[in-house]
């Protein structure tokens, strides 16, 4: 069996120390800052410095265990559990990275374990898509090709996205959609996956002619 | 290799589609407080995604690896054999460890009702023989009821 490779204690940057020791490191990003303030009065017990951290990271966390899963329920558990499981292991952070990083980590690993206990069972739960899909530039430009082929609506091109999604190996879907849909750099995925970038560039590459090929009717 | 390099552009028009799929209206008001609520509850987040139990790893085993399930199946088929072919000689086994052994400080009383017990026990089951011949048999005839057959003459 295959393990997650991605460890929740690990530093990513494989320094050690502790963040909150290096203020010279962080006073540049105030936002930095109040990160590492929030986790401080955290790790002490402060419920409500904690439920700011999780309302700054809740939607890029869940939207990540969202496009991994297809699924909202699934997400939504997935993603409260990684919040829960980083209270409950606050204290062995040992801010080799930022807090977001460290919590991503975590709700990768939960949802890479989840995906391959939940292996023969493929069901989606799509969310809507906002009011604004009609008008993103780049999907008007996809659809208002005159081509028979794509007179698919928006709805059955999410579908057959996520069909295409689905079948891709963990590590390639989590490239996908931390680089193509979420807009993370190499860097910032090689740090969340453990691994180095050369990996990440190979993984997108490759994840990317799976998806192309599968999707060629509805592309140019 | 450099993945920018290739023409993906209208893979990448696609997937922003995915940009767009949003959950239900306010569920983000309402997920800091379910978090914080099961925080307070003591829970623990363990429940879906956490490590596997050694039960769920050798399940989860088997269906990574065919190989592996066909050699559990035979070393359990293995070992069942063995188990029931030395169930099957232990009367022999032990009539025939039963010998008298020499005699020890204080062991002669003991080897001598060892011997006794052996030679009763290969009394009543024949060493290596048919451990029911000399047990009383029930005569099984077939009987054939037309009852079962309502449609039969």
């Amino acid at each position: 069996m295959r393990e997650a490779t991605l460890t929740m204690t690990e530093p990513i940057s494989g320094k050690s120390g502790d963040a909150v020791n290096r203020p010279a490191e962080t006073q540049a990003d105030p936002i930095a800052v109040e990160e590492v303030e929030l986790v401080q009065r955290a790790r002490k017990g402060d419920m409500g410095a904690y439920d700011q951290l999780v309302q700054r990271y809740q939607e890029r966390v869940y939207a990540t265990v969202y496009h991994m899963t297809s699924n909202h329920e699934d997400a939504n558990d997935l993603t409260q559990e990684a919040f829960i499981k980083g209270y409950q292991a606050l204290k062995s952070f040992k801010g080799g990275s930022s807090f977001y990083t460290w919590v991503y980590r975590i709700a990768v690993n939960k949802t890479i374990n989840f995906l391959k206990q939940r292996k023969n069972r493929s069901q989606m739960s799509l969310n809507d898509l906002d009011f604004n899909a009609e008008h993103d530039p780049d999907l008007v430009a996809l659809i208002s090709d005159k081509n028979p082929r794509r007179e698919a609506g928006l709805t059955e091109l999410q579908e057959k996205l996520n069909e295409g999604m689905q079948k891709l190996s963990e590590p390639h879907r989590l490239v996908v959609t931390l680089h193509d849909v979420q807009g993370l750099s190499h860097e910032e995925i090689a740090k969340i996956m453990g691994c180095n970038i050369g990996t990440v560039r190979s993984r997108l590459f490759y994840a990317r002619q799976q998806l192309q090929g599968f999707l060629a009717d509805y592309l140019k | 290799m450099n993945p920018e390099s290739e023409n993906f552009d209208s893979l990448r028009q696609l997937l922003a589609l995915k940009r767009h799929e949003i959950p239900p209206p306010g569920y983000f008001d309402r997920l800091p407080r379910d978090i914080m609520a099961r925080i307070k509850a003591g829970d623990t987040g363990d429940e879906l995604g956490a490590d596997f139990s050694w039960f769920r790893r050798l399940v989860s085993a088997f269906d990574v690896k065919p190989i592996f399930a066909g050699a559990f199946g035979t070393v359990v088929c293995a070992l069942l054999t063995i188990g029931v072919m030395t169930s099957e000689r232990t009367p022999a086994f032990a009539a025939a460890t039963a010998t008298p052994v020499g005699p020890t400080a204080g062991g002669l009383a003991s080897s001598t009702t060892e011997v006794e017990i052996a030679s009763s026990s290969s009394n009543s089951v024949p060493a290596g023989g048919d451990l029911f011949s000399s047990m009383p048999s029930l005569q099984a005839t077939p009987v054939v009821s037309r009852e079962f057959y309502p449609g039969g003459n």
